[in-house]
């Protein structure tokens, strides 16, 4: 039954997840001198002339914007062919790239750039028609009734309305309160819809939101961000929730943060030392492989929908991995130029 | 040491023409240990000059690298010319002095971090160095403005450059860098502002090294040449004699 409406996209979103690059393929980009020679290996893989069209100079930031291009035609084709309640499932997927472009088109404005100059770098996936007019907001209040309260994401703003001027603390508190209210209506959305797709996204979900409590954590040391403001930016859908939250929140370093992942085997490995002589690794490295882990297991079962989820942010990983070689490779830093992790090892398909 | 045995009339007398007289011994002596010194200083100070570019080229590389894994943690276009305006307010001064010995000495000074009440009373103006630009860098630039905009104090030369005016900017603000892209950064950023920091600092005890250097060259020449004409005019004397 769930192959009436899905089965085809199903079946097409495998046939994707095959084209992703291998071991092989990865040790191939990591041999090249050049953007040239990278461009001619990804040539004989999935992305064929996706890098080739282009008339520009070949830099990092073009083949990072190329191959957004192909994921989006990729999902854009997948979307357009979805019936609910996949079609809900692959909007909640693009909510988060909503929520990423409205704090970039705000801080955009706050550098005075020109919204003609920010909107192609705004995350194609998370577009929307009242793009152009965020940047004129001053206030969260004001953003939420002049701009977006007619979008997907005025579901999300019921904690995050406030009179506080958006400068650039009042942006980074509204992007962590928008995502958490987004992950917490996307992790009830999978509950609600039962069976494997929740057996497969809720784990993922959580996932999520204990990762965005520790890194949030991590990073506010130093900054003017209380210990009040921080924990009212952690999502409520995660196993942390309420003690290891609690404990976060009052955590004053990163000491305290590695007592409270230790009481999580999960997330006790991710803060472990790592053994000397191996390569150092930032702790977004290891929640990224965990991140990628949890994802591969999405396509071992079949008939829900995790593995849109998963593929697309695999496909992503993919991105920040062929990236990262390209920086690699033109910055001659060739000796970190394995920190990329491989998803599929090439024997599967 | 010359010998001259003159035969005159009965009397044979020996002359032995000593070595220039000891006044004069201490005096070359003299000269050829300072110039020693001078060289070995010369020397030293290249040695050093060539650790701190080493020192200054890794740094720098170091920075753009942590930038690189900032931009792998953050997404690609969260770290971009598109988080800083075209216009900034610096946070680094140099210092140029020259000094009595007629070398000039840069040295770097960090404003501290004022709320937007203060500004406005600092009355130093900053000297734009460089084409003003209307446009927008592509180039992704380093945490802090790397265009110096120097400051000239208590120089004994008579000639203060021309100053213009700085450009007023809205944002009085003069703030962080690091806040451009967020708050909650990750820590490779933050290296990457480390990095950058140290190399604006190095930049300038470079500089300061580099005219010391020239100016230690300059002194050899004129030693050396100082001390050739000793020589030949030591050759001379004894010639004549």
């Amino acid at each position: 039954l769930f192959n009436v409406d899905h089965g085809y996209l199903e079946g097409l979103v495998r046939g994707m997840k095959a084209g992703i690059l291998t071991r092989a393929d990865y040790h191939n980009l990591a041999q090249c001198d050049t953007l040239e020679d990278m461009k001619l290996h990804l040539q004989c893989t999935d992305y064929g002339k996706t890098l080739s069209s282009s008339e520009d100079d070949l830099t990092v930031s073009l083949v990072d914007s190329k191959l957004r291009e192909n994921l989006v035609a990729e999902f854009s084709c997948l979307r357009s062919n979805a019936l609910p309640p996949l079609s809900t499932f692959l909007d909640y997927i693009t909510y988060s790239y909503m929520i990423d472009n409205v704090v970039m088109l705000i801080t955009g404005a706050l550098k005075q750039r020109d919204v003609a100059e920010l909107l192609p770098r705004c995350h194609p996936l998370g577009a929307f028609d009242q793009m152009a007019a965020v940047g004129i907001a001053r206030t969260p209040t004001e953003l939420y009734s002049a701009v977006l309260v007619d979008t997907p994401l005025a579901q999300f703003f019921q904690d995050a309305v406030s009179e506080s001027n958006l400068d650039e603390m009042e942006a980074e508190i509204l992007r962590n309160k928008l995502f958490k209210a987004y992950l917490e209506s996307f992790h009830s959305f999978c509950k609600n819809i039962g069976g494997a797709t929740k057996d497969i996204m809720c784990p993922i979900l959580e996932f999520e939101a204990d990762r965005r409590a520790f890194i949030i954590t991590v990073n506010s040391f130093g900054t003017d961000l209380s210990n009040a403001e921080r924990s009212a930016l952690y999502p409520a859908c995660g196993r942390l929730h309420p003690e290891g939250l609690c404990l976060l929140g009052a955590a004053q370093d990163a000491a305290q943060v590695k007592d409270v992942a230790d009481r999580y085997p999960a997330y006790k490995i991710i803060f472990e030392e790592p053994e000397p002589g191996s390569g150092f690794k930032t702790l977004e490295d290891r929640f990224f492989e965990q991140e990628v882990k949890l994802n591969t297991l999405a396509f071992l079962q079949q008939f829900h929908f995790g593995v849109f989820y998963s593929y697309i942010k695999l496909k992503e990983q993919e991105s920040r991995n062929i990236v990262w070689i390209a920086e690699c490779v033109t910055q001659r830093q060739k000796s970190k130029i394995h920190n990329y992790i491989t998803i599929f090892q090439g024997t599967e398909q | 040491m010359d010998f001259a045995i003159h035969n005159s009339q009965s009397r044979t007398i020996v002359y032995a023409k000593m070595p220039p007289p000891l006044f004069t011994t201490r005096e070359s002596e003299g000269s050829s240990t300072l110039l020693d010194e001078k060289l070995l200083r010369f020397m030293e100070q290249l040695e050093l000059l060539e650790e701190k570019r080493a020192s200054l080229n890794s740094l720098i590389e170091q920075g753009w690298f942590s930038m690189s894994k900032a931009r792998y943690s953050m997404g690609n276009k969260h770290v971009s010319p598109l988080q800083y305006a075209s216009e900034m307010e610096p946070l680094v001064l140099v210092h140029a002095k020259t000094l009595d010995s007629g070398e000039l000495d840069f040295s770097t000074e960090r404003f501290e971090q004022k709320c937007c009440k203060e500004v406005g009373a600092d009355n130093r103006s900053i000297e734009e160095i460089g084409p003003q630009e209307k446009g927008v860098r592509r180039r992704i630039k380093p945490k802090e403005d790397i265009t110096k905009k120097a400051v000239n104090e208590e120089t004994s030369s008579e000639n203060a450059p021309e100053v213009t005016p700085v450009t007023k900017s809205d944002q009085n603000l003069q703030q962080d860098p690091l806040k451009w892209f967020g708050i909650l950064v990750p820590q490779s950023l933050k290296h990457a502002q480390l990095s950058f920091k140290q190399v604006l600092e190095l930049s300038a005890e470079i500089a300061t090294l580099q005219t010391a250097v020239l100016s230690t060259r300059q002194e050899l020449k004129h030693s050396k040449k100082h001390k050739h004409e000793e020589a030949s005019a030591t050759q001379l004397d004894s010639v004549a004699d």
